[in-house]
């Protein structure tokens, strides 16, 4: 569904904005209201008890203890955002209406009431898991996750060496996980892709041969391209079960198959949620069916993504609707979105993709091959280069991008093009 | 006693892009902008092990090659997370065609888990 562009006054200098969500889209509104010249106060909530973090670490250096906490801090303690921060308080309610009756605000766990003068909805997503079967064991089958830093600390303190790993799931969460186990001396890791080259079906088979085979000469193991279905307790730890019969014992179960908005605080509030995935419908500059009221990152989903014209859930994709986001609350120059982007490293390979890779009918291989950890992939559809993909080529990826930058225009040019168009609506 | 060394030759750099110098530890990237001024910093971003030279240059700053930070080319200095910390800058001559680099004497700020 699509919400006519609300050209409300933007936020009066005073205005209190209040930021529901400390992770990284809710970090990147803050940075880029103050940015933007706001000096009203700006409040942001976040349910954990720690300071916004950047969460790509977690499979990676963060799991390996490279990093530590201090190191995914997003703000700087040395310059620190002026926000006040309310950590470590649920928000459970949104106050605000259409025909604006109901003051806007949100309601905490403790009880207050929080008046704003917007809010931005930041919530991110939690991550899914896979159902637990019951066994003679019981239903005591609990996989390990990562989504925070709490789940990505429990399997950090958690011993690996000798360990015999399954890990659910074929993305880059997955792989890097996988990687990192591999890296930290477990047993053995087998990876339940529910394909034979992960990433293929999305990527291209060149890229999830790539993949395939740096994981595989380091050891990982990958189970038949069947679905994992659940995990049960057993006598030797867990069991994975596929699709196809086949099942994987192992000590330890991590599940990395996706992650839903976490939006069930908004269900009877006025904000329309989509009903596949219960995400924070929005416009395209992140507003809500309830003025004022603005969505970004892993919580919402903009128009451009409801049409599939863009991809949901990258890193990249937070920090963009976050400016965006901010220039609509402050009536700066309106900020476009650019290509999508998204990266992951694995062993020794750093992937990269850039554009509409899920649009493209066609990839080629441009230069290097899936088994020499250089591989270079162009997308197009419809003969039309749409995406590029390259492993360990930073330079290519950033040429693409860099020739693809949509430049910012000023709002006064903008208003200016549109008064000329010959028919503009 | 600081000596300047021959990093490379102005042949070798692309306007707009950078050069990484790895006879250097850490190593350091070379730039020659769209306005044809040649800077040198440190080659590894400060939030994560990436190579700058492969990032993207514009208006004398470079974006890292994997995230949204970007340093300045003239100051070292960083506008947004996830990178905090600055690079340092290294003073470059110019003679005839060759870049000749001054390394700084302060300490690095490399990214965890990568050492000089």
């Amino acid at each position: 569904m699509m919400y006519e562009q609300r050209s409300g006054a933007p936020l009066p200098p005073e205005g209190h904005v209040l930021i529901v969500g400390a992770g990284l889209a809710g970090y990147h509104t803050a940075r880029g209201v103050r940015a933007n010249g706001h000096t009203g106060p700006i409040t942001i909530f976040g349910e954990e008890n720690r300071p916004a973090y950047d969460r790509p670490a977690l499979s990676k250096a963060y799991l390996t203890g490279a990093a530590a906490e201090e190191d995914l801090l997003l703000d700087d303690p040395e310059d620190p955002l002026d926000v006040t921060w309310v950590s470590g308080v649920g928000v459970v309610r949104l106050s605000g209406s259409a025909d604006g009756t109901e003051p806007l605000g949100v309601h905490t766990h403790d009880g207050a009431f929080h008046p704003g003068d917007a809010v931005v909805i930041t919530t991110g997503a939690y991550a899914m898991s896979l159902p637990a079967a019951s066994s003679e064991e019981g239903l005591g089958a609990r996989p390990y996750v990562l989504r925070n830093m709490e789940d990505a600390l429990a399997l950090r303190d958690t011993t690996l060496e000798g360990l015999d790993v399954a890990v659910v799931g074929g993305g880059f969460l997955a792989l890097e996980a996988a990687a990192t186990c591999t890296e930290r001396g477990a047993g053995s890791v087998t990876v339940a892709a529910g394909e034979e080259h992960p990433g293929a079906r999305r990527l291209g088979r060149p890229v999830g041969e790539a993949i395939r085979a740096a994981h595989e000469a380091h050891g990982v193991r990958f189970a038949s391209a069947s679905r994992a279905q659940a995990v049960r307790s057993c006598h030797r730890g867990h069991e994975v079960i596929l699709a196809d019969g086949e099942t994987i014992t192992a000590d330890i179960v991590i599940c990395a198959i996706g992650a839903r908005p976490r939006t069930e605080w908004l269900l009877g509030s006025e904000v329309t949620l989509t009903s596949d995935t219960g995400a924070v419908a929005c416009d395209d500059t992140g507003a809500t069916a309830v003025p004022g009221v603005y969505a970004a990152g892993d919580c919402a989903q903009w128009a451009s993504h409801s049409s599939g014209l863009r991809p949901v859930g990258h890193w990249q994709e937070a920090v963009e609707e976050a400016a965006v986001v901010a220039a609509a609350l402050t009536g700066a120059d309106p900020v476009p979105l650019q290509e999508p982007y998204f990266w992951s490293d694995q062993f020794d390979l750093r992937i990269q993709g850039a554009g509409r890779i899920h649009l493209a009918n066609e990839v080629t291989v441009a230069e290097g091959s899936p088994a020499e950890g250089n591989l270079l992939v162009h997308y197009a559809r419809d003969g039309q280069n749409v995406g590029i993909l390259g492993i360990n080529r930073l330079k290519d990826v950033t040429r693409w991008r860099k020739q693809r930058r949509i430049r910012r225009t000023p709002a006064s040019a903008a208003v200016h093009a549109a008064e000329n168009a010959p028919f503009s609506a | 006693m600081q000596v300047s060394f021959r990093a490379c030759s102005l042949q070798d750099l692309t306007p707009g892009e950078g050069l990484r110098i790895d006879s250097v530890s850490p190593p350091i990237a070379v730039f020659l902008t769209e306005e044809g001024t040649v800077h040198a910093i440190d080659d590894t971003c400060t939030h994560q092990d990436a190579s700058l030279a492969a990032g993207w240059v514009e208006d004398c700053r470079v974006e890292c090659p994997l995230h949204e930070s970007t340093f300045s080319l003239t100051t070292g200095e960083v506008d947004q997370p996830p990178a905090k910390k600055r690079v340092r800058v290294h003073s470059v001559q110019v003679q005839g065609d060759d870049v000749m680099v001054e390394l700084s004497q302060e300490a690095p700020n490399l990214p965890p888990g990568v050492k000089a």
